[in-house]
């Protein structure tokens, strides 16, 4: 459903995507891993559009998506959750939520409260803080809010961008099992950015390992997990 | 007794309109980054505007929400023409810094001011006019004794009080209220979010435009009205602004009356001529204990 072919992303003479070819598929969980610097955020920023490529295509649904901005592309059913539990600290824990339905609250009006139903059963301790400010949040709650207001816009693929970074190993594993709760019976696909690439081949269908910009492994994760000398060449354990 | 009375009376009509030019200061800053030194620029032109209609016969009030709408457009104007073509420029392009990318807006805000006087001076002819007021300024009378409050005071504190809660509410409780703040508060999230950032701006422009018009119209009856009178009123509202804290619009329109207060009673107690000095050193004071202003947010950017 999401394609990209030979992509290159620049930052001044930094090339941090050097030709990647890879797909997410519909309804998995695709997990992009490498360490630190391979270009795995930078992918997730080209495709939902707050950094342009500089060469290669994205395809969505059989549509080019490059050069959209980002508030179109999240439109079209891709929601992004970027690096660093990206809430906003000085709103509440509802505006953060109903903020990213904002652009559904005319022609979806009753999903919309629906929609964000759904998100304090998924998340209960969100509800019980609803009325908080986002910047009061443990690191876990904020990266729960950052999904929620990701999943509000009813996406069809979401992008997800270390969500374990900075949290507890108990709350990771929380977070990771409802994102994959959330795929296996919504059919929502999901494409996870990680550097802790255990516990991303542990749920994901798809392992793509990303070194330096390049795609140097493309399998499924099953294949990926159990490929020890991958691992102690470019994840070092 | 009734110095102190009549300080405080101005002080509080004049605090009114400060807080309502750093609140338009304020909210372009929120909403662009940018310090729009053209806002009182904006305000000259829409007030004149108003002046031509009613010495041509319309009534105050026809003239008043005009006044208000061509403010408003005019705002909306400037962002789409001027600042968010600038602001779209790309990376490598001139713009190559980023205190480049934040000086350029600002620089032309200062053209547009200019620009802005210099057509109002052939448009309205450079000399002073007057511009009416829409009630009495004349002290109330309480058993023989003239207060020195006016209907004229009471109309301003009272419209300027309306807008506060009126922009308080669209801020807090609508969804393109929700929307502006998040833009202002990090664009990024915003637009991923799916908000329209860009139109988002623009209607801060303006929100911003139709309020400092609104100062423009409050502050010339007793100013009077030429290309230049409200370069002050834009000096005093920018220091409010920086006293309360940029970033802030509750701090803006604490600023605002602070000064109103400090403008007034120094005129009152001492003389007009130290007014300007009181300023500096309010700003100064401000500055060297609280930087980022009374309200303003720790990571405010420096001004």
């Amino acid at each position: 459903m999401l394609k990209i072919e030979n992509l290159v992303t620049r930052f001044g003479s930094v090339i941090a995507i050097d030709g990647v070819s890879m797909q997410a598929q519909e309804s998995k969980i695709t997990t992009v891993i490498g360490a630190n610097g391979a270009g795995k955020s930078t992918l997730l920023r080209t495709i939902s559009g707050l950094e342009h490529p500089s060469s290669g295509s994205i395809t969505w649904r059989g549509e080019s998506i490059i050069g959209k901005r980002p508030e179109d592309i999240v439109r079209m059913g891709i929601a992004h959750v970027p690096e660093g539990h990206a809430v906003i600290s000085e709103l509440s824990v509802e505006e953060n939520i109903s903020m990213g339905s904002l652009f559904r609250r005319r022609r979806f009006k009753s999903d919309v409260s629906a929609a964000m139903e759904e998100m304090y059963e998924l998340f209960p301790r969100l509800k019980e803080r609803r009325k908080q400010l986002a910047g009061t949040l443990s690191g876990g709650e904020r990266q729960m809010l950052a999904i929620s207001r990701a999943l509000v816009s009813r996406p069809q693929l979401l992008l997800l961008d270390e969500p374990s970074l900075g949290l507890a190993p108990l709350v990771v594993e929380q977070i990771i099992d409802s994102v994959n709760t959330l795929c296996r019976t919504t059919g929502l696909s999901v494409l996870l950015v990680e550097q802790n690439a255990n516990t991303a081949l542990g749920v994901a269908d798809h392992g793509v390992l990303l070194s330096l910009g390049k795609v140097v492994a493309d399998r499924p994760a099953a294949e990926l997990k159990a490929d020890a000398q991958l691992r102690a060449a470019y994840l070092g354990y | 007794m009734n110095t102190f009375l009549a300080a405080l009376s101005s002080g509080t009509s004049r605090g009114a309109i400060f807080a309502l030019v750093a609140l338009g200061l304020v909210i372009v800053w929120r909403g662009a980054g940018i310090v729009n030194f053209a806002q009182m620029g904006q305000a000259m032109f829409s007030t004149y505007i108003a002046s031509t209609l009613i010495t041509n016969g319309s009534s105050y009030w026809v003239g008043f929400f005009i006044a208000l709408l061509s403010g408003a457009a005019l705002g909306a104007l400037l962002d789409l023409l001027v600042m968010r073509p600038l602001s779209n420029k790309k990376k490598n392009e001139l713009l190559s810094s980023e205190s480049m990318r934040a000086a350029v807006p600002v620089i032309a805000s200062l053209g547009i001011l200019g620009a802005l006087q210099a057509l109002a001076g052939i448009l309205w002819a450079a000399e002073e006019r007057g511009f009416p007021a829409p009630a009495k300024q004349e002290g109330f009378r309480v058993s023989g004794t003239v207060l020195p409050f006016t209907s004229f005071d009471l109309f301003v504190v009272s419209l300027v009080a309306i807008t506060l809660i009126l922009t308080t509410l669209f801020f807090t409780k609508t969804g393109i209220g929700l929307a502006m703040r998040a833009t202002a508060l990090n664009q990024e999230v915003a637009k991923l979010s799916g908000i329209r950032t860009n139109r988002t701006r623009t209607i801060s422009w303006a929100i911003s435009g139709a309020a400092s018009s609104l100062a423009g119209l409050l502050i010339t009856p007793t100013s009077n009205l030429s290309p230049n009178t409200l370069d002050l009123v834009l000096i005093v509202g920018f220091t409010a602004a920086v006293v309360g804290g940029l970033d802030s619009p509750a701090g803006a329109v604490l600023g605002g009356f602070i000064l109103g207060m400090v403008i007034s009673f120094i005129t009152f107690y001492d003389t007009p001529e130290d007014v300007f000095l009181a300023i500096l050193a309010v700003l100064l004071f401000v500055l060297i204990i609280r930087p980022r202003g009374i309200l303003g947010s720790k990571d405010a950017r420096r001004v």
